[in-house]
Parts: C-alpha cells; sequence; structure tokens
C-alpha cells in the first residue's frame, strides 16, 4: 500500500466526485449539452413552430410551443445547460417573452464558438470576440429601431393590437389577431394614467373550458369560479363590505370560557349571541352595502342574517384575490367585523353569478371609469390548450408592460436579426486581432434565426437566407421573411410583424453573457448527487 | 512492520517515504487545481452541488470551501487556506500555491538524499529573512497633508467630506483584489462601490465594522446594475394593501415595540355569560396594544408638517389591526426587522431605537429623504435613502442568475476586507508578483552570506518557491513564465521594483499600474505557509487505525 497514493485531485476528494478539466473534456462537452438544449427549442422558433409534448415528474401533460414552459419542465440536469437556462429564465423575468430567442442565440453562439476552438483559437479570444461584437450587436439594434414607434399612444387599440400580435403569434398561430384584439382591449381597459406604473396582476385570465377560442371575451371587471354562499345571486349598483377576518361572531384571542350557571342562562346567552350578530349585520345592511365579501369563514348564523337583510356574502379564501377585488370595487377592507364607514364602502355596477361551460362564476362588471381590473375569459375546448393559450396571453401582457416602459419596435420576421449579422459581419472586417474571426461566427449565429423560421415553416432556408441578404444588401433594412410566401418583404408596413426592441436588447444580452460563461469555464466539479 | 500493527492488526501504516510522497502529492495536487484561477486572468471553474447547483467562481477560499476534500493532507492546506481568508479575506490561493511550491523544491532535495529537518530549518530563516524584508518593502499610505493616517480621530470634525487616506491607493487596492475575482469589467465598476463603502461607513476612532456594510441581492436585471445605496434596504416590505409605496422626507421611527396582541405567559381565561360581555372582553384585549399604536400616530402628528412622511420600522410584529390603523394615518409601518438593520437604521438615518412608548419623542426619529418600496416577483424590498450622515451603507447585488449573484458576493466580501485592511495596516505591497521577486533576490543576495552550512539549501528552496508565484501568474496570463520570470529578475537586479503586467507580459511598475496588494496578506502567508510545509516535511509515518486511508 505504500507506494500507490493515487494522484491528482481525483484522489483528494470524496467519493462520487466527477471532475472534468481542459478543453475537450469541460468545455467541448458543456457546448455539445448547450448545443442539445437548443436543438430543442429551435423547431418551437416562430408563428410555425412546431408544439412540444412534454411529459413532467408529477406526470402533467403540456403541449406547448412555448420556450420558458419546455426548458422549465425539462429539469436540465447538466450544468452548463443550466446555464443557458438560467439565462432564458431571466429574459422571462425580465420581459416575459423571449427566452426561445435566447436559448436559439445561446446554443448558436456556442456552436460557433466550437468550431472556431477546433480551429485553435483559444477560449479568451473567443469570449473578448464575442463581447466585442456583443456591444456592436446592441449599438446596430438601437439604430434599427424603426422611426415613429418611439411614442406610442399605449391607449390606441389597434396601434397596440398590432404590436403585440408578433408576440403571440409565435405561441398560437392562426388566432393572433383574435387574441392580440382581447389583450390589448384588457390591457388599455386597466392601464393607469402613467402607463409605467401598469400592473401586469391587473389583467387576469379565467379559462373555461368549452365553446371555441373565439368564443374568448373580456371582462371589466373580475370572473371568479365560485358561487355566492347564500341565495342572493346577483346585485347591480350596489355598495360592497369587504372583511379580511371572517363573517361570524367576534372571538378573544384568549380562550374563553362561557359561564353559564342555569338552564336559563344557557337560553339567554344563545339570545344575546344571536342579537349581538343581528345588530352588527344590520349595520352593514344600513350602511347601504348589499355585498359581504369574507376573508375566510362565513358562519351559519351570520349567513342566516344575511339572507335576512337581502345581502350578497362571497366567501374568498385567498388573501390576494380579496385584495384584488377590493381594488376592482375601491372598497377597503375592514380587519375587523362591524358596520363599515362610507369610505370603506366599494362599489360595483354589477355582480352577479352566470353560469359559463357549466361552471358557476361571479362575475363582476364594472364601468371603465371605476374598473382597474380586467380579465380575459378564454374559452376553448381542452384543458392542455388553455393553458397553451393562457402563456399566451401571459406574455403578451408583459410585453404590453414592456411596451410602456420602452415602446421602441423592429421589424420581426428576422429582418433585425440579418440587418445585424449584416453589420456585424462588416465589423468584423475592419478588426486586426484575432477576435476578428470570432465576431465573424458571432454574426453568423444571428442568420440562425430566419434559418430557423424558414425551416419550420417548410420554406427552402438557404434560398430564403439569400434573398434576405439580398434585399438587405439592397438597403431594404426592414425586409424580413414572409413564412406565408417565402420572398422578403418590408415587415415594418402596417401590416407587418414588428418585434419588441426591448426583447431583442435582453435576449442578445443574455445569450451572449451565458455562452461567454460556459466558454470560460475550464474545470468542473460535481459532487456525488444527493440521494 | 512497523509496531503500531502488533497492537491492531487493522491499523494502516504508512512509512516515512510513502508519507513523505502522500504529502508532497497532496500539495502539488491542490497546487495544480489552484494555480489556473489565480491572479487576474485566471479561469473560472464550475462547481455543482450535489443538489445540482451550479457555482462558478475563480475565488481560491469559495473553491475550497465548495470542494469537498477528503485527503488528510489537503484538508490541513485547505484549513491553513482558510484560516488566511478568515484573518485577511484574501490570498487563499496564494497560499496554497506557496505551500505547493515549497513542498515541490523540497522533493528535489529530498530525492537527493537530503533529511527534512535541514531543509525546514533552512525555511525557517528564510522565513524570518522574508518578513523582515516585507517590512522594508512595504510602501505607506499616502497621507494628505492635513491629516496624518495613523491618527485618523484627528479629522473628527468632518469624517464625510475630508477622508484622511488616500481614497486612489484604496481603490487600487480593491482593485487588485476583485480583479482576481470578477472579469474586468465588473471589477472596475465595483472598485469604487466598494471603497466608498467602507469609506462611508469608517468612523473616526473606531475600529471598521464591516457589518454595518449590508450585502444584499436582487434577482433582476443585469450585474452591471449592482450599486452603493446610502442609506439601507430592508429584505421586506410593509404587509398592508392601503399603505403608501413610498413617501419623501420621513420621520423613522425606530423600536422594538411589540404592537400586536400577545397572550399572558400564564394560563389566563374569560369567563362571560353573554355576548355583551364578551364583547367588551374583546375590545379590552385590543385596548392595550391599541393605546400604543396611537401614541405612535400622536407623535407622528406632531411631528409631521405638511408633505412628511413617517415610517415605523418594529422589531417586533405589528398585527393586521394595528398596521391598519397605521395605514389609514399613511404610515409605512415594517414589522419583524432584522436586529442588525436595527443597529444600521440608526447609523444610517440618525435618531436612536426605543424600547418602550413612554420614551417616545421627537428626538429619538432618524430621518431619510425618501423610503419606497420595490417590489420584485414575490419579494418586497423597502429602500431607506438620502439620508444626512450615512455610517452605514448598501451593496446592492444585481444579478440575471444566482451564481451571478453568488459570484459577486465572494468578490465584494473580499474587495471589502481589502480595502479595510490598508486601511488598518496603513501600507500596501506592491503587486503583480514584485514582492515575491523581490524576497527572492533579496534572500539569494542578502540573507544566504549570512547564514551558513545547511539551511542554504532550504533558503534557496524557499526563494526558488516565491518565484513560483509569479510565475504562476504570466503562465495563467497566455505568457510564457521563465521568460517572463527572468525579465523580472533582471529589472529588479537594476534594482527596481517591478511586477509582472498581465496584459502585455513586460515588467511594469506596479504604483504606476495601481496594483497593490494587502501587506497582512502577504504577511500572514508568509508566516503561515513555511510553517506547514515544514510541519507536513517533518511527518514521518502516518497510522491510522479503522476504515481504508485509500478508496476501495
Amino acid at each position: 500500500m505504500a507506494t500507490g497514493m493515487p494522484y491528482g485531485l481525483q484522489a483528494m476528494l470524496k467519493d462520487g466526485h466527477k471532475h472534468f478539466s481542459g478543453l475537450q473534456e469541460a468545455v467541448m462537452k458543456n457546448i455539445e449539452a448547450c448545443k442539445g438544449l437548443a436543438q430543442i427549442t429551435r423547431t418551437s422558433l416562430g408563428p410555425n413552430g412546431m408544439n412540444k409534448m412534454v411529459i413532467n415528474h408529477l406526470e402533467k401533460l403540456f403541449v406547448t410551443s412555448d420556450a420558458s414552459t419546455i426548458v422549465s419542465e425539462l429539469e436540465v440536469q447538466h450544468p452548463a445547460a443550466k446555464l443557458l437556462v438560467m439565462a432564458a429564465k431571466a429574459q422571462e423575468a425580465e420581459i416575459g417573452d423571449g427566452t426561445n430567442l435566447v436559448l436559439t442565440l445561446g446554443g448558436e453562439l456556442l456552436s460557433n464558438a466550437e468550431s472556431l476552438l477546433r480551429d485553435g483559437l483559444h477560449t479568451a479570444e473567443v469570449v473578448e470576440g464575442y463581447q466585442r461584437a456583443c456591444e456592436k450587436a446592441l449599438e446596430v439594434l438601437e439604430s434599427l429601431v424603426l422611426p415613429n414607434t418611439k411614442d406610442v399612444d399605449v391607449r390606441d387599440k389597434a396601434e397596440i393590437a398590432r404590436r403585440l400580435k408578433g408576440s403571440i403569434s409565435s405561441k398560437i398561430s392562426g388566432y393572433e389577431d383574435l387574441l392580440a384584439g382581447l389583450v390589448a382591449e384588457a390591457c388599455i381597459e386597466v392601464c393607469p394614467k402613467n402607463p409605467n406604473n401598469f400592473n401586469v396582476d391587473n389583467v387576469r385570465v379565467v379559462k373555461i373550458q368549452g365553446a371555441t377560442l373565439p368564443d374568448s371575451r373580456v371582462v371589466t371587471g373580475m370572473v371568479l369560479k365560485r358561487d355566492t354562499e347564500g341565495s342572493v345571486k346577483g346585485v347591480t349598483d350596489a355598495k360592497v363590505a369587504a372583511y379580511t377576518q371572517g363573517v361570524d361572531t367576534s372571538a378573544t384571542d384568549t380562550k374563553g370560557t362561557v359561564l353559564i350557571k342555569s338552564a336559563e342562562e344557557l337560553e339567554n346567552y344563545s339570545k344575546s349571541e344571536e342579537a349581538k350578530l343581528e345588530e352588527y349585520i344590520r349595520g352593514i345592511a344600513d350602511s347601504g352595502a348589499r355585498v359581504v365579501l369574507s376573508g375566510s369563514s362565513v358562519g351559519e348564523m351570520a349567513l342566516h342574517f344575511c339572507e335576512k337583510y337581502g345581502l350578497m356574502v362571497v366567501k374568498m379564501p385567498s388573501k390576494f384575490e380579496l385584495a384584488r377585488l377590493c381594488r376592482a370595487t375601491g372598497a377597503t377592507a375592514r380587519a375587523t367585523f362591524g358596520a363599515p364607514t362610507a369610505e370603506e364602502l366599494g362599489f360595483a355596477k354589477s355582480l352577479r353569478v352566470q353560469e359559463i361551460g357549466g361552471t358557476n362564476c361571479l362575475v363582476l362588471q364594472q364601468d371603465a371609469a371605476l374598473g382597474s381590473i380586467a380579465t380575459i375569459v378564454l374559452r376553448g375546448s381542452t384543458e392542455g390548450f388553455l393553458d397553451d393559450v393562457e402563456r399566451a396571453v401571459n406574455d403578451a401582457i408583459n410585453t404590453y408592460k414592456a411596451l410602456c416602459r420602452d415602446s421602441r419596435m423592429l421589424a420581426g420576421g428576422g429582418a433585425a436579426e440579418i440587418e445585424l449579422a449584416r453589420q456585424i459581419a462588416d465589423f468584423a472586417k475592419k478588426q486586426t486581432g484575432l477576435e476578428q474571426y470570432a465576431i465573424n461566427k458571432y454574426a453568423e449565429a444571428f442568420e440562425m434565426v430566419p434559418r430557423t423560421l424558414a425551416e419550420n415553416s417548410g420554406l427552402n432556408a438557404t434560398d430564403a437566407l439569400s434573398a434576405l441578404y439580398s434585399a438587405h444588401a439592397a438597403g431594404q433594412t426592414n425586409a424580413g421573411l414572409d413564412v406565408d410566401g417565402g420572398a422578403p418583404r418590408d415587415l415594418s408596413t402596417s401590416d407587418g410583424i414588428l418585434d419588441l426592441f426591448s426583447t431583442k436588447w435582453w435576449a442578445v444580452r443574455l445569450a451572449t453573457e451565458a455562452a461567454c460563461t460556459v466558454l470560460k469555464v475550464d474545470q468542473i466539479i460535481m459532487a456525488k448527487q444527493a440521494g | 512492520m512497523s509496531s503500531v500493527k502488533t497492537l491492531n492488526a487493522n491499523a494502516e501504516v504508512m512509512n516515512r517515504a510513502a508519507a513523505l510522497f502522500m504529502n508532497i502529492n497532496a500539495a502539488k495536487g491542490l497546487m495544480d487545481v489552484m494555480r489556473s484561477n489565480y491572479g487576474p486572468k485566471g479561469t473560472i471553474k464550475m462547481l455543482v452541488s450535489g443538489a445540482g447547483d451550479i457555482k462558478l467562481t475563480k475565488d481560491g477560499n469559495v473553491l475550497l470551501r465548495e470542494m469537498q476534500i477528503q485527503n488528510p493532507t489537503a484538508v490541513m492546506i485547505a484549513r491553513a487556506a482558510v484560516a488566511q481568508d478568515d484573518i485577511t479575506g484574501d490570498g487563499t490561493s496564494s497560499i496554497v500555491l506557496l505551500i505547493g511550491e515549497l513542498m515541490k523544491q523540497a522533493e528535489r532535495y529530498l530525492s537527493e538524499g537530503t533529511h527534512p529537518r535541514v531543509l525546514v530549518e533552512g525555511f525557517e530563516v528564510a522565513r524570518k529573512a522574508a518578513l523582515e524584508f516585507l517590512d522594508t518593502f512595504k510602501q505607506p499610505l499616502p497621507t494628505p497633508p492635513a491629516a496624518p493616517a495613523s491618527e485618523p480621530s484627528s479629522s473628527s470634525s468632518e469624517p464625510a467630506s475630508a477622508p484622511p487616506v488616500d481614497r486612489e491607493v484604496l481603490r487600487c487596492l480593491a482593485r487588485t483584489s476583485l480583479r482576481t475575482k470578477l472579469a474586468e469589467g465588473l471589477a472596475e465598476q465595483l472598485t469604487d462601490i466598494v471603497t466608498d463603502a467602507v469609506l462611508t461607513v469608517r468612523r473616526p476612532g473606531e475600529p471598521i465594522d464591516l457589518f454595518m456594510v449590508e450585502i444584499m441581492h436582487m434577482r433582476h436585471k443585469l450585474d452591471s446594475d449592482t450599486r452603493l445605496v446610502r442609506g439601507l434596504v430592508l429584505d421586506h416590505g410593509s404587509r398592508h394593501p392601503d399603505m403608501p409605496k413610498r413617501l419623501d422626507k420621513c420621520h423613522i421611527l425606530s423600536c422594538n415595540i411589540s404592537l400586536e396582541y400577545e397572550k399572558s405567559e400564564v394560563n389566563a381565561g374569560f369567563f362571560y355569560s353573554s355576548a355583551e360581555q364578551r364583547e367588551k372582553l374583546v375590545a379590552a384585549e385590543r385596548a392595550y396594544t391599541d393605546e400604543r399604536v396611537r401614541k405612535v400616530i400622536e407623535l407622528k402628528k406632531q411631528v409631521c408638517g405638511e408633505d412628511q412622511g413617517f415610517v415605523v420600522i418594529n422589531q417586533k410584529g405589528i398585527d393586521p389591526i394595528s398596521l391598519d390603523m397605521l395605514a389609514k394615518e399613511g404610515i409605512i409601518a415594517l414589522r419583524r426587522a432584522k436586529k442588525r438593520n436595527m443597529e444600521r437604521i440608526q447609523l444610517a438615518c440618525g435618531g436612536f431605537s426605543i424600547n418602550s412608548v413612554e420614551e417616545l419623542c421627537p428626538e429619538c426619529l432618524g430621518y431619510a429623504d425618501e423610503v419606497y418600496e420595490h417590489v420584485l416577483g414575490e419579494d418586497k424590498y423597502t429602500f431607506v435613502e438620502g439620508v444626512r450622515h450615512p455610517h452605514s451603507c448598501t451593496i446592492l447585488i444585481k444579478g440575471p442568475s444566482d451564481h451571478v449573484i453568488a459570484q459577486i458576493k465572494d468578490a465584494v466580501r473580499d474587495g471589502l476586507r481589502a480595502v479595510k485592511n490598508g486601511i488598518d495596516d496603513g501600507a500596501v505591497i506592491p503587486g503583480g508578483g514584485a514582492f515575491e521577486v523581490a524576497a527572492a533576490h533579496h534572500l539569494r543576495t542578502v540573507t544566504r552570506k549570512t547564514v551558513s552550512g545547511r539551511a542554504k539549501l532550504g533558503l534557496d528552496a524557499f526563494a526558488e518557491a516565491l518565484t513560483g508565484l509569479a510565475k504562476a501568474l504570466a503562465e495563467n496570463s497566455g505568457h510564457d513564465p521563465q521568460e517572463a520570470l527572468l525579465a523580472l529578475q533582471e529589472e529588479h537586479e537594476r534594482g527596481n521594483v517591478v511586477g509582472f503586467d498581465v496584459g502585455t507580459g513586460e515588467p511594469m511598475d506596479p504604483s504606476t499600474a495601481g496594483v497593490y496588494d494587502n501587506y497582512i496578506v502577504k504577511r500572514q502567508i508568509l508566516q503561515s505557509a513555511p510553517v506547514l510545509a515544514g510541519q507536513l516535511l517533518l511527518v514521518d509515518e502516518v497510522m491510522r487505525a479503522g476504515i481504508n486511508m485509500r478508496k476501495q
């Protein structure tokens, strides 16, 4: 035993550790994994992208072409691929859209880096080149912003719908006009005076199975999938009283004991209890309220008196739902039970139980002036389809939010990418160092977007790409791929496809950053898998 | 056969040769791992934990902590490195490298038949000489003429506007430290943040308490959005939907008063026989808490004029009913603040914390220009900004993913320590390998003449090992280590103090390039590395009873 102590790192670590180092073992393997991941999501890019069927560990089925859902349900294990997923998640958190672009671009950057490394470039040079190219790309991107898009009336429905179309069409193709209209309507409804303060939480989405997607509609107010407690099922022009606690007899925090000495007292006690409760509920009814929202349970007796005074009772177990409903009606939720003051009362134009597709729903409808919450009621045949539509709608709502902050737009359909590829390639030619090869490859990576769009649409990618290049060389900087016809056309026109500038900006940054991080790693030390 | 075997048949024994072989190999193995991330151009390592979490790091300390090392020798070295980090906050890679180099040099002599004891004696002589040389080599911090750096208390009148230390040198220290941990662009940006943070919390005549620099992180935006908040960021928000989200010109009350109903500790109960009585009990139960809330509100009415805000930051709880009362008055109330944040509030905003409502008075209030809430997904953050005399500040780290944030966080912590060390030492050491080369030169030319006999061997090994650090620096930057070292040595022989320029590969003047290391870091390395290397060399038998040392 004396001589054979194993040498190196492996010997020093705990059992089950894995250790990779160097170009071949670490960098190339990482690139391989990232390429694999990008390959999966790539085919889902664009309006004609394919759907994926993902079954997660809970055996829940997802049928979607939304990249963020795919990667979050895939539970990616490989550390390097995980870095790419994290970049995609950051994009999701920042903009809420464009995750597929991050993955596709990141994967492509890495696969191009692989060929550079095989040619003998050092990773540091590739990273350096990529970073320089990224700066240049962001610069070019800025210059590609379509004129007249900087200022937009965020309340112009047609204009907004046009801008949201690009985001929706990449997920639910065929219904983009319909959905963009719905989202635009709902968002504009709740957009505050200062559009910067737009809160995505104020646009709710309710999915109710049945009927078809074109039957979806926007409700100014809220739709809750629950019934009222009592028999009052509908009110109009009613005042609303809200309570964060239950509607019931009050209780002390300290444990109380009722001290009863005789049967009479017992009887009297129950009566006094009833009398007290009735007094409270009468107080509520006297204040003019006709709807009572309760944050938790509603006592049997309380319900009885509410019925007696013709109050509508709604139970809301979720604190957030209650807060939203308060916001929608303008009510202030009281912490203690009792008659509300005039300021605490809210107002509901119409609050009634409706049957939608076999589900009893409580529909609150408000006048446009009062409504700070709008709800999109989605109808569709299957749960899976509705889930997918919901994700698309959520992405579009996020896009609206981003639009409120920065309304600059770019031509979609790969137009911006081709222009980026062209200009960065020109930039590369002016470089003297070894980075020029990396910059050139960086430019090439952008081709992937129109190429994939063409491929997914069943077009000949090479033909489409060369047609695009020639259009751009002729000065048509907004020429993008028409996925139906195949020939390049100017997409900045009124019936064109637009993408949000900030989506692209973040996607380019995050994808580059993720790719560079993957490249910079030269050693991986993996602990033994837990469990 | 060793005698241990007769005592315990299962015991494992390594004889002298095997023990030495193992120790040297472990030290060299660990060095090989750490070597590639030494210096600003070092590479990143990716650590994957058992749960699959990713950590990217260049920081030796993080690496050693996260790697689960099992080899006993390697563990010893790792411990020395972690101790290095505890004491100085930097230099973990250097110490591992120096120990590895010392062992590597020792191996050469040992294979020629030198006794380890002789080498250790030489190490000891060299260590003392190197430490003495370090004291002559350090450069005192340049001080502005007004106030000497050694007595910062003399400038107590205006601590914020007239820092008695040269900010530029501190920036250089921070940059040198940060650049070994982060990408260059980001390091540059953090340099100012870190330096200013330390200068903010520095109070004349008192030791610097780095805990007064809160490090907060948000998973949001990009790493370049990291910034220094001269004030506080609390990682919670108000718990009431109707409280204002933003207040300007705020009076801040920090208190440790329970504003919620608390059950008595003895087992108490109520007896009642009618609903009216119960109502009264309910009211009475609240009365005590309500009274305290009312006193707070009274104070608010007393001090707040037009468009002035009032903020309550409570270390204890505030129940929904009390929150409701405060919200109606337009007060922002935060409950269950962390204790260390309570200390920081006083330092940042002024005022003092109170423990009972009887102490409430306008004097105890702090002040901030603005207090606002920032919501990020599910998490709420409260910013307290624009305070008058900040003695506490917050570094707000932003980044798109957890691993980026973790990386910045580790680096910021080291950067803060570097600046603090610089102020505490009142001196800096020219960096970029300048000290190592100069010390090796000094040992070979000056010290060697004063030593006679076999200790010279250890001295030579020590000097050679020191130059190993400069070589590693050159190697990681993609330059030829031998060539770079020779160029440096030639310059030193001419009497110039030069370090290695990682960009060009040429010798450079550390003071013009602004590359400085901490005195205490170098001192600590020189103190502990040779001692540990000596101990490892003197091991002549490794014994282990029980489970097998080697993996089966």
